[in-house]
């Protein structure tokens, strides 16, 4: 539960360091294009998470993501890997 | 970077445009007169296809502005303006079949096609941006997005057993794929020659990138919207744009994080103070 909390926050704090604005409401379900992220954002968000967590999603699950939540148990899935 | 005074550089451009060129001329070459069954229209297809062809028509017949525009950013990559020459001569072929279509189907008028192509004009098209790299760049990424509308778009045409329809956008897509190779072997020299230079230029088309019809075709967002199902919205653009060309041309989704990172930031400032540029 720790670790599903903890990747919340890593998203909302990279998200506002990518688009400088805030994501505090954000929540696992809530649905990406939703949030006003362009594609590139999207990249860029992905990719400064799996840096931090130093692992890499496979570019074909990257087209499944559809929330937050979507991303963070890609993310999980990796660091339980 | 001054291309002229690099000859080698020049010579790869050379070399690539005549592989593009020989291709084109020996398999790729189609008519508007020949090669689509103009019989096989089928007249119930619905008014949702012909708006769809429309709009695309109507991106099209900014062609000079492309061609005027396009060419002379580059004109002194010697391959890569000629190719430019040839782009024009395949998407005036482009426009003519879908104009063709629209009133050989009897969806549009001549008066209703020749009034949208005065409306239109009225308007010109501006590149959005100034370095032949950066051209370059915006080039493979369009024709990558529209291959693949082009695609859908073949798929609707099927569905509604449009068979004249559906094979002009099987030519047209085959053109725009052959188009996107041809950018993407060309960035793929450049980021041998100024690897950094030209990741930022990739990342900062990627940032600032809009089909040529935005602000130009009236009533696009409300066209877009009917077009939404067989569009290209971030998903596919990720799928299907933004993860094919990083694999062609060799980079990882990492590699071009700090790029992306500085073009984010630039486009974030230039929103915010948009005179400053």
């Amino acid at each position: 539960m720790t670790e599903k909390t903890d990747l919340l926050t890593m998203f909302k704090s990279v998200a506002e360091n990518v688009d400088k604005k805030s994501f505090d409401d954000v929540t696992r379900e809530s649905i990406i294009t939703d949030l006003g992220i362009d594609s590139l954002s999207m990249m860029q968000i992905v990719g400064d998470m799996e840096t931090e967590l130093d692992l890499q999603i496979p570019d074909e699950d990257l087209v499944e993501i559809v929330t937050v939540g979507d991303l963070c148990s890609k993310l999980e899935h990796r660091i339980g890997a | 970077m001054k291309p002229t005074k690099n000859i080698a550089l020049q010579e790869k451009l050379y070399r690539q445009y005549m592989e593009f060129f020989e291709k084109a001329e020996r398999d790729r070459r189609w008519s508007v007169f020949d090669d689509i069954p103009w019989d096989d229209i089928n007249p119930e297809a619905s008014e949702e296809l012909a708006l769809c062809v429309e709009t695309f028509a109507a991106v099209e017949m900014f062609l000079p502005d492309y061609v005027a525009s396009g060419i002379n950013v580059v004109r002194d990559w010697f391959g890569r303006a000629w190719f430019q020459a040839n782009w024009g001569y395949e998407e005036s072929k482009h426009s003519i079949a879908l104009g063709e279509y629209l009133m050989r189907s009897g969806k549009r008028t001549k008066e209703q096609w020749f009034g949208l192509h005065h409306d239109l004009v009225q308007k010109s098209w501006q590149p959005l941006f100034d370095t032949p790299r950066r051209m370059t760049c915006y080039g493979m990424v369009q024709e990558m997005a529209t291959f693949v509308i082009y695609c859908k778009h073949r798929e609707l045409a099927k569905q509604q057993d449009d068979n004249c329809l559906r094979t002009i956008y099987d030519l047209i897509a085959r053109d725009e794929i052959a188009h996107c190779r041809f950018y993407q072997d060309v960035v793929k020299m450049l980021l041998e020659e100024d690897r950094e230079g030209t990741l930022a230029d990739i990342a900062h088309v990627l940032a600032n990138f809009q089909m040529p019809g935005v602000g130009l075709v009236p009533d696009y967002d409300s066209r877009i919207l009917k077009m939404r199902d067989a569009g290209v919205d971030r998903d596919v653009f990720i799928r299907k744009v933004y993860l094919p060309v990083l694999k062609y041309l060799g980079i990882s989704r990492r590699e071009m994080l700090s790029a992306q990172r500085v073009a984010i930031e630039q486009r974030a400032a230039q929103s915010a103070n948009p005179a400053a540029e």
